[in-house]
């Protein structure tokens, strides 16, 4: 689970270094991925294993696409331009969850049977329901790719530039729009990977990206904002104070747990566990 | 002296008065009740607005947490008045002053947290309080508190069973006191305090502005009235359960009229209330029927187009045009 | 008469780095006292120390005959020490005559007072035709001015100038000279803080000259614009190539 934190808190922490801005629509990012994973099995019986290329590849359109519509504008207000970017991401959230809402319907659906599903796999006496292996398994090789991509292509060098210093790019010809675009997208895509495998195992409403987005929020912050291999650790240490928590306090507290790790990290730590004072 | 600068400030008092004198008018000629709950709830939200503008919007510690302050004051005023008998007027004192010790409490970490940190850390306390809340069976956990009706309506306890006048009159004198609030602060130390921190504290600290403080005195005003908000919609609503007053959809709607109307200004959660909780409750009754999101839907989409295109706010309209930024002194161009 | 400044020994190291080390100077009363010396030569950390950004690793400083060591920047406004900066930090949001209110509040919790005050303050700095415009619509010269004013409208003891000279046009530059001389003219000691030496030497009473975080050498500035140490460590790259 932890991993899976981490694979949608990465996409976060990818677009907030390279530029600044905290997408607070990251959890409908995922309830789009979710459904359309859902509704990828339910007209063309696509296994959500097979769907999730598919689904990464739409979300890094819509993701290039809100980039280029909103975020555009939003970091070049002239006034409040904190707020403003606050707030048109929040809005985007908000109008995201309604659309959902009157398409989807606000009922809980679930993918019923899939390849994986229900099916448990035993390693060393020990138990582990496939789906979440094999999350954690896509997680990592994603994580790989883009420590691949990002150290190896040409694309990946563009993108950690920008990210340290846009006006220089811009000089040397790179379009910065361009960049961004691109990295949205990016970050996007893997939530959308993040969303195709949680739907095996997640019932899908239009919510549901609330609950995980306040805990990416936290993944993201822990390992220090713009850190992807920080949102990594930090997905894995979310995962880890969760699955204590559930063993010391009553599930419904669950979430307190997590939340009180990250106040505690910041307070001690105001730029968190991997960030750079 | 300044003569425009003291007008000015004395325009905006008799506007208020007269606006304040005009709602008390308005019942009269409407009395259908849906419209009048609406005018309430519109009320209510503009002072909760106007109290977390304070400290988000003038101090500039925008926070995504203020529900936690909302259901303090609903639940001390409720369980106050259910379970020790106390008049809700002292119920919502004493959760206005709950509410500011713990928003002082709080700010004391938090307020050393930057940017990002510091809004994720008010959206997770919230959180954590509303866990805590559906967890604590002295307080109801997750069924809530019912305030039993009594059967005469009275001021003293807040309750009004057959006409819903008297709520919209305390909701007024509630939007009132908050505003009143807000532009006396606006020409005091605080206010210029407040706005100098927001802008730039290491200039403000050099100036002699204790930064920290500024800031803990912004979140306690804030709490207060915030949670004396919290306490009315308790005796309003009379069933209160953790999400219903304690939820993150309270943190926002009191957050979003500001950001409308103009965040860090002195009438923009007025007219942000004015605009957006009308605009809500029609079309969450007449588009969005079943709930279908529809509210939701033209809800984001005005968040983004203000925000995008009015960063300043709605308020922005109405002041005069600035005079054209370019018309450098003399000096600047002669040499 | 004790000196109205005075440091002590001041080292200040970052991570390794040694900005300031052994720094001790003093500034008397009513003087306009120059702190110059070549980039990286630990001016703007030393300026800083004394205007209470961040404490020093060793050392002391004395304001007023008391140890300020260890007070925050705030409660140093509040005895005497003004500053500006050498990015300019105004409060964009706020008109002009708002930006200076927050000064003046300082000395007084009486708005009219704070008001009347920073009306003063604007018509000593020449920018009371400006007194309602919002501080980000200033051009780049006013808004150095507006750092004076608003120091200044704390009634300092002693005001400490980075680089407001820096960057200005000759005639910005001789009427920011004019206004420096009218605020020592009032009583206040001025520490200020420069790089381009031609303008600040006709102007300081006396001049200090830090090189490589120490103190060089410090005297009138027609000896210091002579010292052949001076010459080398600051001017020799420039002048002593071109002349």
């Amino acid at each position: 689970m932890g991993l899976l934190y981490g694979l949608i808190a990465v996409g976060l922490a990818l677009i907030f270094g390279l530029m600044d801005v905290v997408n607070f629509a990251h959890g409908e990012f995922l309830m789009i991925a979710m459904y359309a994973t859902f509704f990828l099995f339910a007209f063309f019986a696509l296994d959500p294993l097979l769907a999730a290329p598919l689904v990464a590849a739409a979300l890094f359109i819509f993701g290039a696409v809100v980039y280029l519509l909103i975020v555009r504008f939003a970091v070049r207000a002239k006034a409040n331009t904190g707020m403003v970017q606050i707030f048109s991401t929040f809005g985007l959230a908000v109008l995201m969850r309604g659309v959902a809402q009157y398409f989807f319907t606000p009922d809980y659906r679930s993918i019923p049977h899939s390849y994986l599903g229900g099916k448990t796999i035993s390693i060393a006496g020990i138990y582990l329901p496939q789906p979440q292996l094999v999350g954690a398994l896509i997680a990592i090789a994603a994580f790989a790719g883009l420590y691949f991509f990002i150290h190896r292509t040409d694309f990946g060098r563009a993108l950690e530039a920008t990210r340290e210093d846009a006006g220089a790019v811009a000089l040397v010809g790179i379009d910065k729009n361009k960049v961004f675009a691109l990295g949205w997208g990016l970050g996007a895509a893997l939530v959308g990977l993040a969303g195709a495998v949680m739907a095996i195992f997640f019932y899908v409403f239009p919510d549901v990206g609330a609950s995980f987005a306040t805990i990416a929020y936290v993944t993201v912050a822990l390992g220090g904002f713009g850190s992807v291999f920080g949102a990594f650790a930090g997905g894995i240490v979310v995962g880890l104070v969760e699955a204590m928590t559930t063993l010391i306090l009553p599930p419904s507290l669950k979430t307190v747990g997590i939340y009180g790790v990250y106040l505690l990290i910041v307070f001690i730590r105001p730029r968190g566990l991997f960030g750079s004072i | 002296m300044d003569k425009a600068f003291i007008q000015r400030r004395r325009r905006d008092l008799i506007v208020a008065a007269c606006l304040a004198l005009l709602a008390t008018q308005v019942p009269r000629y409407v009395t259908d009740v849906y419209i009048q709950n609406m005018m309430i709830m519109t009320l209510m939200y503009a002072a909760l607005s106007q109290s977390w503008n304070i400290l988000s919007g003038y101090c500039g510690q925008i926070s995504l947490g203020h529900a936690l302050y909302f259901g303090l004051g609903a639940y001390v005023t409720a369980i106050l008045y259910t379970k020790f008998g106390m008049l809700p007027w002292f119920g919502m004192c004493a959760g206005g002053l709950l509410s500011a010790v713990i928003a002082m409490a709080l700010g004391y970490p938090c307020f050393r947290l930057g940017g990002h940190y510091f809004v994720i850390a008010t959206i997770v306390i919230a959180e954590i309080a509303l866990v805590l809340f559906q967890n604590w069976e002295w307080a109801g956990a997750a069924l809530g508190i019912t305030i039993p009706l009594s059967k005469q309506d009275s001021w003293l306890t807040l309750q009004f069973a057959k006409d819903k006048l008297p709520y919209f009159y305390f909701a007024l004198a509630l939007a009132c006191v908050a505003w009143f609030v807000t532009w006396w602060l606006e020409d005091s130390k605080w206010g210029y305090w407040w706005r100098a921190v927001k802008d730039n504290p290491v200039a403000a600290e050099s100036l002699g502005v204790v930064v920290f403080n500024s800031k803990m005195g912004a979140a306690a005003v804030s709490a207060f009235l915030v949670a004396v908000g919290g306490g009315f919609y308790a005796m309003y609503v009379t069933y209160i359960d953790p999400e219903s007053v304690m939820g993150f959809q309270f943190s926002l709607l009191m957050a979003l009229p500001a950001v409308l109307g103009g965040i860090g200004t002195l009438w923009g959660p007025m007219l942000g209330a004015v605009i957006l909780i009308p605009l809500t409750e029609l079309t969450r009754s007449y588009i969005g029927g079943s709930g279908r999101g529809v509210d939701l839907i033209v809800y984001g989409g005005l968040i983004i187009a203000i925000s995008l295109a009015r960063p300043q706010g709605l308020v922005s309209l109405f002041s005069r045009k600035r005079k054209p930024a370019a018309q450098p002194v003399r000096e600047a161009v002669a040499s | 008469m004790t000196a109205l400044l005075e440091t002590r020994n001041i080292t200040q190291r970052f991570s390794g780095l040694t900005a300031n080390s052994d720094v001790s100077i003093s500034v008397g009363r009513g003087e306009i006292v120059g702190l110059i010396g070549p980039n990286g030569a630990g001016k703007s950390t030393l300026f800083n120390l004394i205007a209470g950004a961040f404490k020093p690793t060793e050392g002391t400083i004395l304001f007023d005959g008391e140890d300020v060591t260890a007070l925050p920047a705030a409660e140093r406004c509040q005895r005497g020490i003004g500053r500006t900066f050498q990015v300019v930090k105004s409060f964009e949001s706020m008109t002009v005559i708002e930006n200076v209110i927050v000064g003046a509040l300082v000395r007084t919790t009486n708005m009219r007072d704070a008001r009347r005050k920073a009306h003063e303050v604007l018509a000593f700095c020449g920018l009371d035709a400006r007194a309602d415009v919002l501080a980000s619509d200033l051009v780049p010269s006013e808004k150095r001015r507006l750092e004076v004013a608003r120091a200044l409208a704390t009634e300092p003891k002693l005001l400490l100038l980075d680089e407001v000279l820096t960057g200005l046009t000759p005639v910005e530059s001789q009427k920011g000279v004019e206004l420096v001389r009218r605020v020592r003219d009032t009583g206040i000691t001025v520490l200020m803080v420069e790089h381009v030496m031609e303008i600040v030497m006709p102007l300081v009473d006396r001049a200090i000259v830090l090189d490589l975080g120490k103190v060089l050498i410090e005297g009138s500035p027609k000896d210091v614009v002579r010292d052949p140490k001076v010459i080398s460590a600051y001017l020799g790259d420039r002048h002593a190539v071109g002349a």
